[in-house]
């Protein structure tokens, strides 16, 4: 098959303009007018304002837990976790995670221990995380991934046996349920990210959940908004407020969400579908989980079957203008400042590794239409049967280049 | 008095049409956070404004000082020359980027630090000195620039409160290394939350938009280390801009009130209004009187009973950092002026919530708690009896 349909090589791109990569899920434009009027009305903009009351009433009973504390983004929810739980020394967490989840550990004053992941499921391995635990560590923060969850009560094993805490990453799990259980009940804390690429969308923001009353009473002293109860002791506060206009915006979504995460099933049904017959890529499904939001589209490149390498799949579907993104590429343990800091990871982890290598993030949620994951699809197709015509032209070019 | 609250907070509501007229712009985008184009409208507004090549938005003032002295901050040194006489977090923003705050002591007649009262705290463990702009007036901006070119030390300015005023015939936002300012609901210029900061640094503007955002550069690699998210969504930009719109007006709005203050506290025994330097071009947010030796009340008193009324009067910067208990590592400070000046001043309510009428009422109430000041005491010393 010939090169010449590819946009990477001169042919008009399959879509007219770049199909986003995030959730990006947002209300109608008639709601977002009216809900402003409100705040402006009231004049109250920040410092846990009535919405800021409502929206952690709400995610309360959502989630059935007892405490749903609003702050800016997740990886400052992170930070405020690990310095209200009193962290100190060193916390396990997967190397195939967000770069945040580790700088939240660095800011807090604390060394991150990098696990290594199962190579299915992409979740944390058990089996060396138990093998790690050692008395410098503190805590374990596990990382639900994809839609799915670790294994919380494995990891709550672990954390009693060995005297540590155990509190979870959960940004990529709102909606998402472990036999029942929402994520959000389990652990000291959770935290959810409410950034626009993920299900409930507040534009930035996020919420730490937790049963603990005096963890959730420090939490709501160190993120300095006025009037959300009595002060107590905290070593230091952080201005981790969630302001009214955030507020607005996941009232609205969380009003949305059975709606969305439907969508999301239903786009995740078909790529299923089309991606089953294309060699090499396998289409990673949320694991751990009872209940998914279906939030993530993450697929494994088998060079050896589909014929071409992930990256380069990365570069021909972006001049396709489809947005992708190389799931957590590299591992925590590649990125600055931890490949220099701590190099004892760089030969420990070859699952983080191969998946870092191997996987890729297709778009999925509200812009995208069941006629576009179709497209995608077929550019896929295409690309599997032009493999080695792809190569060649990309090898070529490249040489020309240097 | 009052049946509703009258702050001290700024709350300034921009133009709601306004507002949505940027608020569209996202929205039609679908793009609401990660560099969006409001908030590139806004750094470029802002960067105008305080006629800098450059400005980064934050998320918070809190994290822009926190960023702005990450990246500013001398590698392998410990400590951090600041006021005590200042914004009650500071010390806190110091302690998150692990620097230790070294306490320095303020100027009598500008209520805060200076070239005189840094060049004692600096050793060789300095790695920044942060300059503070008071409520009313400036720093010693020239002797504090001077100083950190003589010891090659970085010198941060906060200028959360100076963000319309002009030095020099040059608009605040040049001066030393950098300039760190804040977007909260109770600052000049309304953003929901945010901040900001401005430099004419190219590298450290890069480094800095490269920091909110994890470390990524453009091709979406982490290119520095000390990153977290700091980001600005787009509805607080627009928010910003929409209060930018509107910022001269405002400023005449806060001149008024402030004169209207001038005029009715003239005649008020003991009570002394800091008055702004017009010649700086004041932005007139906030107001500061002082309580002289003859006002006939303490200063907690004073505000206690003004709150008790709706009046939400603040004693300012109290405590100063320096006295209260601090659970990190910091150096020990004594510092005589700032204690005595720490005991004087009040912040009276300001701002988009208070009207003139309001300030003739709140001038009233202060006369009455003057005239009948025995009567109060002796209420005040019986509720603490009866309390004990």
């Amino acid at each position: 098959m010939s090169t010449s349909g590819f946009a990477l090589f001169g042919a008009n791109p399959v879509f007219d303009k770049p199909l986003p990569f995030g959730q990006l899920y947002f209300s109608s434009w008639e709601r977002y007018q009216e809900s402003f009027r409100g705040i402006f009305e009231r004049q109250y903009y920040t410092e846990y304002g009535p919405l800021n009351q409502q929206i952690e009433q709400k995610l309360q009973q959502f989630l059935g837990v007892k405490h749903a504390i609003c702050v800016t983004n997740e990886t400052i929810g992170l930070m405020m976790v690990a310095s209200a739980m009193g962290l100190k020394g060193k916390v396990i967490l997967p190397a195939f995670a967000f770069i945040g989840s580790a700088q939240s550990l660095s800011w807090a004053g604390l060394e991150p221990v990098f696990c290594d992941v199962d190579p299915d499921s992409h979740q944390i391995d058990i089996n060396q995380l138990a093998e790690l635990v050692d008395k410098d560590v503190s805590a374990i923060m596990g990382v639900h991934l994809l839609g799915g969850a670790c294994d919380p009560q494995a990891l709550a094993k672990i954390a009693e046996a060995h005297g540590v805490q155990l509190y979870f990453d959960a940004a990529h799990a709102f909606g998402c349920a472990v036999d029942g259980v929402q994520i959000g009940n389990f652990g000291r804390a959770e935290v959810f990210s409410f950034h626009q690429d993920n299900i409930l969308n507040a534009t930035e923001g996020g919420c730490i959940c937790t049963n603990d009353d005096d963890l959730a009473a420090r939490l709501r002293t160190m993120r300095s908004s006025a009037g959300a109860g009595k002060p107590v002791e905290v070593t230091k506060t952080v201005n981790g407020r969630m302001s009214e206009a955030q507020c607005a915006v996941a009232l609205m979504s969380l009003k949305d969400f059975p709606k969305n995460r439907q969508n999301n099933q239903n786009l995740h049904k078909i790529y299923e579908a089309q991606l089953a017959a294309i060699p090499g890529l396998q289409l990673v499904k949320p694991s751990g989980a009872s209940v998914s939001n279906h939030q993530n589209v993450v697929c494994r490149v088998d060079e050896s079957k589909f014929g071409i390498s992930r990256d380069l799949l990365v570069e021909l579907l972006e001049a396709e203008n489809v947005n992708v993104r190389r799931y957590t590429h590299p591992g925590l343990h590649r990125s600055i400042p931890y490949v220099h800091e701590l190099p004892q990871y760089l030969e420990r982890l070859p699952n983080t590794d191969a998946l870092s290598s191997s996987c890729i993030q297709l778009p999925i949620g509200a812009l995208v239409t069941a006629q576009s994951v179709a497209r995608i699809c077929e550019i896929l197709n295409r690309a599997h049967f032009a493999a080695k015509d792809i190569r060649a032209k990309h090898m070529s070019i490249a040489t020309q280049t240097n | 008095m009052f049946s509703t609250p009258k702050p001290t907070s700024n709350l300034v509501r921009p133009d709601f049409d306004k507002f949505l007229d940027y608020s569209k712009i996202f929205f039609d985008r679908h793009q609401y956070t990660d560099d969006g184009v409001m908030v590139n409208q806004l750094e470029q507004r802002l960067a105008a404004f305080h006629q800098t090549t450059f400005c980064v938005a934050f998320c918070s003032g809190f994290w822009t000082l926190a960023l702005g002295i990450t990246a500013l901050a001398r590698p392998g040194k410990s400590e951090i020359v600041m006021p005590s006489f200042t914004y009650r977090r500071m010390a806190d923003i110091a302690a998150w980027t692990r620097l230790k705050p070294h306490f320095c002591d303020v100027e009598e007649d500008t209520l805060a630090n200076s070239a005189a009262t840094v060049r004692p705290c600096i050793n060789d463990n300095t790695a920044l000195i942060l300059g503070v702009h008071p409520i009313v007036k400036f720093c010693d901006i020239d002797g504090m620039v001077d100083l950190a070119r003589e010891k090659n030390i970085p010198l941060l300015f906060d200028s959360v409160e100076s963000v319309y005023e002009s030095y020099a015939g040059r608009r605040i936002g040049s001066f030393g290394a950098a300039e760190i300012f804040s977007l909260g609901a109770s600052k000049l210029v309304n953003g929901f939350e945010g901040g900001y900061l401005t430099t004419n640094d190219a590298q450290l503007a890069e480094r800095l938009s490269r920091l909110r955002n994890f470390g990524f550069d453009r091709q979406g690699h982490i290119a520095v280390h000390g990153g977290l998210n700091a980001k600005l969504n787009e509805m607080h930009a627009a928010m910003a801009l929409a209060g930018l719109d509107d910022l001269e007006d405002q400023v005449e709005r806060n001149r008024e009130r402030y004169l209207t203050y001038k005029r009715l506290l003239a005649p008020l025994k003991g009570i002394r209004l800091y008055e702004f330097d017009e010649s700086q071009k004041p932005g007139y947010k906030n107001i500061v009187i002082e309580t002289l030796e003859d006002w006939p009340l303490s200063r907690a008193d004073t505000v206690s009973i003004l709150n008790a009324e709706m009046v939400l009067a603040r004693a300012y910067y109290t405590p100063p950092l320096h006295r209260k208990r601090i659970a990190y590592p910091h150096v020990p400070a004594e510092l005589p002026v700032t204690d005595r000046l720490a005991e004087r001043f009040i912040l009276p309510p300001c701002g988009h919530l208070v009207s003139n009428a309001d300030i003739a009422d709140i001038v009233e109430l202060m006369s009455f708690i003057a005239a009948n000041a025995s009567a109060v005491k002796a209420h005040l010393q019986q509720q603490a009896e009866l309390s004990a």
